[in-house]
């Protein structure tokens, strides 16, 4: 099937009144979530995930993924009305978006992110609609072999995407790595680390561990501070920017697109590392750099587009290689799993419906975004008036029926709170909690995959290394774990 | 010494999962058995432990503790959920919610009395509805049947 008719195809499947309906939800609490301090996309994904439960495959993915990108348009209003991000990936937007808005100019400032996010957030999807498909073709091919050194791949990948310590990111992948092995051993139905525990014998349930490390540890943080939102516009005016604004631009949307892609690709990019990088190439090849900081409407497109068009490329190695890139892509891959369904090379083939549903979706929710981040403005500076007292109770209510919903168990929730502590103390002592869930959700298949190609090898592990593309793949880990080793310890030298 | 603590516990956890592991099996006649991957992994835990205890740059040098009124607040939150939880089982959802609603409320801002009661009621009917009804949730009923 070429990319065209799958397309057209994803369009059939996501043109139904429910789906769209799904897809509209998702544009609209992703907003609110981006809109609102102190509930990230991550958290907010986590939270929501139990509710794509109850919905097809297809109406679930759109929802989660319309969160994603929605998060990322939504974001940029709380940088720009209150010089306080509303999730991660707009930080860099306070600096010049709010200098804009203090200067009267929050409508522009606004109005260029929501167009900026979504040109770059179509570019970005025209380019992942041919893209994912030829990349898929390749790993059709794919045995436990090649499978196992792509997802041993996936988790070198992992190690790049610590943030701070690298001992502590380290302990956090070999941690998401135990825990994964809890419960019944699917190969030979032994049970380890269940110590008689009922409840343990189908493994720690991802819901519960996620919700936990990233919602409740997010609230437990939260709560030690009251958050006071100061907004500089009470009423928001000529969101369409000027002729002038659009010159200027124009070029940072088409280099942050460019750039937000391809780092969303790249295992441990992401959007936020492709606002900061937009922002830093955009004033580094200003002619005026001492205009950022200051209101440059250039630091608002540039880094804006970028988030965007990570969200798009970020969906690449997702549905094409089941290798999540980041901690929201890695909770994709586990509401996937959950649904029953397993993203990697054969995806595609066997799902088009759902590949190109999901496509389909994100095109859909882009268009979305724009009508509900342009004329609805005036819905979310409302919203900022919310006290974060009101809100709270209600986002853990949500978490506490989230969780029990994935098993009817009471026991999940005992799990949630218990992670939701170590969650904040890990926070606390400035350990990287993203790496935990990456190796919670990829472990598993690893050892899976590992253990197939030695009950089909008469070499033991030689098989790894007697086909080619498993070969490869195990090579690219050894090469970027070397590379890894080799970076750090230059670091080091450096440091003394 | 929170942040020592920790790293002993790392180096507890990942020992007696290593122990624990080795006596799963680590290969057997067709590969590796079911305690291989793990004993891998509590090696790593028990030896970065180590690593973390020994290593002075990963330590944080001035932890963002809170100060003892936020620190309760957070404590309040905890001390909510874990009230949910226990009630749950036992008298149900609804019951459960609105014993614990009122703690979470009034432990963070002290809510009004007034305000607690509507965002109560409030929160707990959008919740049954959306989640008991809707999306044909069942959630859990006390023995007086809701």
């Amino acid at each position: 099937m070429d990319a065209l008719s799958g397309l057209a195809m994803g369009f059939s499947v996501m043109l139904t009144p429910a789906n769209l309906y799904y897809c509209f939800l998702g544009s609209l609490i992703g907003t609110m979530v981006g809109v609102l301090p102190g509930l990230g996309p991550l958290a907010a994904l986590a939270l929501l995930l139990p509710v794509t439960f109850t919905l097809s495959p297809i109406a679930g993915l759109a929802m989660l993924a319309a969160i994603f990108y929605g998060a990322m348009y939504g974001g940029s209003t709380t940088s720009i009305l209150v010089n306080i991000p509303g999730e991660a990936a707009s930080v860099i937007t306070c600096l010049d978006g709010h200098q804009m808005a203090l200067q009267g100019r929050a409508g522009a400032a606004l109005g260029m992110a929501a167009l900026g996010s979504f040109i770059a957030g179509t570019l970005s999807l025209v380019v992942l609609t041919f893209f994912a498909p030829v990349l898929a073709a390749i790993a059709i091919r794919f045995g436990p072999p090649e499978n196992f050194g792509l997802m041993a791949l996936g988790l070198v990948c992992t190690l790049f995407m610590i943030t701070g310590s690298k001992l502590k990111g380290l302990l956090m992948i070999a941690l998401g790595f135990l825990l994964s092995s809890v419960g019944m051993d699917m190969v030979n139905g032994n049970e380890r680390f269940t110590f008689g525990i009922t409840n343990l014998t189908a493994g720690v349930e991802l819901l519960s561990v996620v919700i936990g490390l990233f919602g409740i540890s997010e609230i437990l943080l939260n709560v030690e501070r009251i958050v006071q939102n100061t907004l500089v516009a009470e009423r928001i005016r000529k969101l369409l920017p000027t002729w002038s604004d659009w010159k200027a631009s124009f070029a940072p949307i088409l280099r942050g697109s460019g750039l937000g892609f391809i780092l969303g690709i790249v295992p441990g990019g992401g959007p936020i590392t492709a606002s900061f990088m937009s922002y830093a190439i955009e004033r580094r090849i200003a002619r005026e750099p001492e205009r950022f900081g200051k209101g440059a409407i250039e630091g608002v497109a540039g880094p804006e587009s970028a988030n965007n068009a990570a969200v798009a490329g970020s969906m690449i190695p997702l549905l094409s290689l089941g290798i999540p890139s980041n901690p929201i892509t890695a909770l994709l891959l586990g509401a996937l799993i959950i649904q029953g369904i397993q993203p990697g090379p054969l995806f595609i083939s066997q799902r088009p419906d759902l590949f190109w549903g999901v496509v389909a979706a994100m095109y859909i929710g882009n268009v979305m975004l724009l009508v509900l981040n342009l004329p609805l403005i005036g819905l979310w500076v409302q919203m900022l008036r919310i006290p974060y007292r009101f809100l709270f109770p209600v986002i853990v209510l949500l978490a506490m029926v989230g969780t029990y919903s994935a098993n009817k168990n009471v026991f999940d929730i005992w799990v949630m709170l218990g992670f939701g502590i170590l969650g904040w103390l890990l926070r606390k002592l400035e350990y990287d909690i993203a790496p935990f869930v990456l190796a919670f959700v990829l472990a598993p298949l690893l050892e899976q995959s590992l253990r197939q190609s030695m009950t089909m090898s008469v070499d033991g592990a030689m098989i790894l290394f007697q086909r080619p593309v498993s070969a490869g793949l195990v090579a690219a880990s050894l090469l970027l774990l070397v590379l890894m080793v080799i970076r750090q310890f230059k670091t080091k030298r450096g440091d003394s | 010494m929170v942040e020592r603590l920790l790293n002993l516990f790392w180096i507890l956890l990942g020992s007696g999962a290593a122990w624990h592991a080795w006596t799963l099996g680590l290969r057997g006649p067709s590969g590796p058995e079911s305690g291989l991957f793990p004993f891998i992994a509590s090696c790593a835990i028990a030896a970065l432990g180590l690593a973390l205890m020994l290593a002075r740059g990963s330590r944080v040098t001035r932890p963002d503790w809170p100060d003892a009124i936020s620190g309760l607040r957070a404590v309040g939150v905890a001390i909510g959920i874990a009230l949910m939880a226990f009630g749950m089982d036992r008298i149900g959802f609804v019951a459960a919610a609105a014993i614990a609603m009122p703690v979470l409320l009034r432990t963070i801002d002290r809510a009004s009395w007034l305000e607690t009661a509507l965002l109560t009621t409030g929160s707990i009917a959008a919740i049954v509805l959306i989640f008991g009804r809707l999306l044909g949730m069942p959630l859990p009923r006390g023995p007086w049947g809701w």
